[in-house]
């Protein structure tokens, strides 16, 4: 999420003229963004998915402007990647248009974003929006006198129902910009007069600049470094340090503080009424998605849905029709008859179609078992995102993270990795800090099996008594909750903050799901497909070149002195890291003709689902967070895998079982 | 109290006489002792000797019964009225000390410890109802015990109302005026402020568990027990 930066730069190039959409998060711009070009946007609940920058045409006037969706931001003075990304558009020297849309019932935290244009001195038109909802809450403001003070034309509108946005293109003409005095502390008003002078022409104010500057901004390095010498910088920086003496508290608190007095001072003139939400069905739930008792139900069947639909739907019904009618019979017989005709030369037909074929495998896994898998999480995490529940999903789950050194916000990643760990760990992304990230990775490499090992793993514990499948689950559970613990004392980096905005429940928008979901689905084939195949080439030279067989004579002992596990139980392990359900199907199939006794079954089950992930999402863990960091993991899961296991056999043998 | 020293035989004497707050000072150690082997229980003049570690304790506490503060009967030592009254404030100070230190500046309990012996002795009765009202005239100390009522406690006994509380310690759906955040670090102080979240603001209580919830404006929050502990608040 959040890939296609480089050519969006690229657009931001173009000498156009730019609308651009700026706001707090949910507050509809995308909603607007879609009505202003026609076409759909990811439109996101979640903090941090819209990491992308949507863009699109829009005609009037007789001209043709560029439309921007910027994420959504809270400040200027970026605190995220997110508000980096839009600070940043504005930084760039474009003839643009810009469009702040306000959800009317958080207008305090909107005319915040509007007091930092206006200090840019940038002009900007305001939505009002969600009007309906605001004035349903006994909320009126005075858009004239608003406008009056801010200097720039305000509209009403309800983007949900394309109300007033006909207004916006009238609206697309050049203004000169306005002002609004705010008082900072003495100091750093004194500070501003002795940065500015240092500044060069800009697109902003110097004075704004002057201010991001002082409230220690490190996302303007770069920028900086573009424009000016480096003795300049550190004259400033020295300034920033000086100011800094004067206060016990950071200046980009204070300034922010000074901000939002003037915001309220500008409120109490124009605004009258604090009203309750109104008492809806959405609003209703939403607050018994929250509760402390009903929550948990709720929490259950949504769990449960999301299971029936890429458990069942997904992994089995739809897996089952892909796999075994559209390939096995409709698409792969014809293909290596023709491969087969084409292509004399056994090698590249084994390349292509043998057992660890591009096409019979690598493809095959990819499009008719991971494809339909990762498809149905993705409308359901879409539905999630839309509505709103995704949050209060974070909400319920924070305290279990919490043990495990994370937020609620790691529940996603999880869950997701409960149908593919690959594609769980690209999403880490959405999470704030490294370390966060780092350890769901190791997580997800450890103890999540993926729905299509999961599978297996069910069948085997199904012909066992209860017990052991519960057992199963109170080892990786435990051993995921240790580890967590410990992994986060031991990696070093900031634990980040769990504050979540949460937006109110609504029903989501379908129109907007599909297109969310059929982007990402994009998204999976550009980004872990590629994956698939590489990770099947290797073992396709593995295979050849019989290192594969050495590999396993050599683990051998291993297996069977400390797992107490037949010798052959090792090819199943091996196979298990190039494909984790490969192994699991092997141990299916060694327990059905009865080679292991159920003590075997639940050793060798443990074992293999912490081992090592399959050898596509070590490539993903290489990929998001570095080679050296994806071997350490694997460095950690080796030994733990057969410790744990080792140890699991020990106890059942002492006490018999 | 100069009456005091004089009576004070020996070696130590020349010591003392110039320099009253140090024997004040001790007094009120020693006070502070009788109040607090009481409350376990113990009256005994020689646990009490065996405790202290003013090495010179028994011609201080002679002086102290000459001085009406307390009275032995047999082995037993019982406080008078004015040594109850003076042992009772300096208990009072000595724990209000040990809260706001260890919950407005979040000192550890051993650096609290050794800061409120010192602070016990120099709070005037003003600062140390300030504190107390500060508090929310907090019932007992970090260590469970009860800290002794003063004026300012019985002004409010009809309702005690605590004029600053941590966040968490907020009614469900009531409502706080934000009077300052203590800084964990300046990266969050920033954050939160972006999200109208400054003193000043008035946030609502909406739940608290699984996890805090709060209410600004019409902006739902999920917040840390952490932070919601560093934001202190005043009912509205």
């Amino acid at each position: 999420m959040g890939s296609n930066q480089s050519t969006e730069t690229k657009q931001i190039r173009s000498p156009r003229e730019k609308v651009i959409l700026i706001g707090n998060p949910n507050v509809g711009k995308s909603v607007i963004f879609n009505y202003l070009t026609g076409k759909y946007a990811i439109v996101s609940n979640y903090p941090g998915t819209t990491v992308e920058v949507s863009s699109g045409t829009l005609s009037a006037h007789g001209k043709r402007f560029q439309v921007m969706d910027t994420p959504g931001v809270n400040s200027l003075i970026p605190m995220s990647e997110d508000e980096r990304v839009t600070r940043d558009i504005l930084l760039q020297p474009s003839k643009s248009h810009l469009v702040q849309v306000i959800d009317t019932k958080n207008i305090r935290r909107g005319l915040l974003i509007s007091l930092q244009l206006l200090e840019m001195g940038l002009p900007f038109t305001v939505l009002l929006n969600m009007w309906d909802e605001a004035k349903s809450r006994g909320i009126e403001i005075n858009i004239q006198e608003l406008s009056k003070m801010l200097g720039v034309p305000i509209l009403k509108t309800v983007a949900t129902r394309r109300k007033g946005l006909e207004k916006i293109k009238e609206n697309l003409k050049a203004r000169p910009s306005s002002s609004i005095p705010i008082h900072y502390p003495e100091a750093i008003e004194e500070g501003i007069l002795r940065i500015t002078p240092l500044l060069p022409e800009a697109t902003l104010s110097k004075r704004s600049l002057a201010l991001m500057l002082l409230s220690g901004d490190e996302s303007l390095t770069q920028w900086l470094n573009d424009h000016l010498p480096e003795d300049v910088i550190s004259q400033i920086e020295k300034i920033r340090q000086e100011t800094q003496v004067y206060f016990s508290d950071s200046i980009g608190y204070l300034i922010n503080q000074a901000r939002l007095k003037k915001v309220d001072e500008c409120l109490s003139k124009v605004m009258r009424g604090r009203g309750e939400a109104p008492r809806s069905i959405s609003s209703f739930l939403g607050k018994l998605s929250l509760h402390p008792f009903w929550g948990f139900p709720i929490l259950l069947i949504v769990l449960w849905i999301t299971y029936e639909v890429v458990g069942v739907f997904g992994a089995q019904t739809s897996v089952k029709f892909l796999e075994e009618t559209l390939f096995g019979k409709w698409l792969l017989p014809p293909l290596i008859t023709l491969i087969q005709h084409i292509l004399p030369i056994p090698l590249l037909q084994e390349f292509l179609i043998g057992p660890y074929g591009i096409i019979t495998m690598a493809l095959t896994y990819a499009l008719a078992i991971v494809l339909p898998i990762v498809g149905c999480f993705f409308l359901i995490f879409g539905l999630m995102e839309d509505s709103g529940y995704l949050p209060r999903l974070a909400v319920m789950t924070n305290h279990i993270f919490k043990k495990m050194g994370l937020n609620g916000k790691a529940v996603l990643p999880m869950v997701l990795g409960l149908g593919c760990d690959t594609m769980a760990t690209m999403t880490t992304r959405i999470l704030e800090t490294e370390k966060d990230r780092t350890i769901v990775t190791l997580l997800l490499a450890l103890g999540i099996p993926c729905s299509a090992q999961l599978g297996v793993i069910l069948g085997m514990f199904a012909s066992l008594p209860l017990f052991y499948l519960l057992l199963w689950i109170f080892i990786i559970a435990g051993l995921l909750v240790v580890v967590g613990y410990l992994a986060s004392r031991v990696i070093p980096g900031e634990e980040s903050d769990f504050i979540l905005e949460i937006p109110p429940l609504r029903v989501p928008l379908i129109s907007n799901v599909v297109v969310k979901t059929l982007a990402r689905i994009e998204w999976y084939l550009k980004e872990a497909v590629p994956l698939f195949i590489l990770g099947t080439f290797i073992l396709f030279i593995l295979h050849k070149t019989k290192i594969l067989t050495f590999l396993e004579w050599a683990a051998t002992p291993l297996i069977v002195h400390l797992l107490g596990l037949p010798a052959k139980v090792t090819e199943a392990f091996l196979i298990g890291f190039l494909r984790r359900d490969y192994g699991a199907a092997g141990l299916f199939m060694l327990s059905k003709v009865g080679q292991l006794n159920p003590h075997q079954i639940l050793v060798s089950l443990v074992t293999i689902t912490l081992f090592v992930p399959c050898i596509a999402q070590f490539f993903m863990m290489a990929k998001e967070r570095g080679l050296k960091k994806a071997f350490l993991i694997s460095a950690v899961i080796v030994p733990l895998a057969f410790g744990v296991g080792g140890v699991v056999n020990l106890v059942l043998t002492f006490f018999g079982a | 109290m100069n009456r005091g020293s004089d009576l004070i035989k020996g070696p130590h004497r020349r010591r003392w006489g110039p320099q009253k707050e140090v024997e004040e000072d001790r007094v009120e150690e020693l006070l502070e002792l009788i109040w607090t082997l009481r409350e376990k229980g113990v009256f005994d003049l020689d646990r009490l000797l065996e405790t202290t570690s003013d090495i010179e304790a028994k011609s201080i506490l002679r002086w102290m019964i000459r001085d009406d503060l307390f009275e032995m009967e047999g082995n037993r030592v019982i406080l008078k009225e004015r040594g109850e009254e003076k042992a009772r404030e300096i208990i009072r100070r000595h724990r209000l000390t040990e809260r706001l230190l260890h919950e407005i500046f979040e000192m550890s309990e051993e650096e609290v410890e050794e800061e409120a012996c010192k602070l016990e002795h120099i709070l005037s009765p003003t600062v140390t109802d300030s504190v107390c009202t500060f508090l929310g005239h907090p019932p007992t100390c970090i260590h469970g015990k009860p800290i002794p009522r003063g004026e300012c406690c019985t002004k409010f006994k009809k309702e005690i109302k605590p004029l600053v509380i941590p966040l968490d310690e907020l009614g469900l759906s009531e409502e706080g005026r934000i009077v300052f955040i203590a800084p964990k670090s300046h990266q969050r102080l920033d954050r939160l402020s972006t999200l109208g979240i400054v003193p000043g603001s008035v946030l609502r209580m909406h739940q608290k568990s699984p996890s805090f919830v709060l209410q600004i404006g019409e902006t739902m929050l999920a917040l840390d027990k952490e932070i919601v502990r560093n934001i202190y608040v005043k009912k509205v």
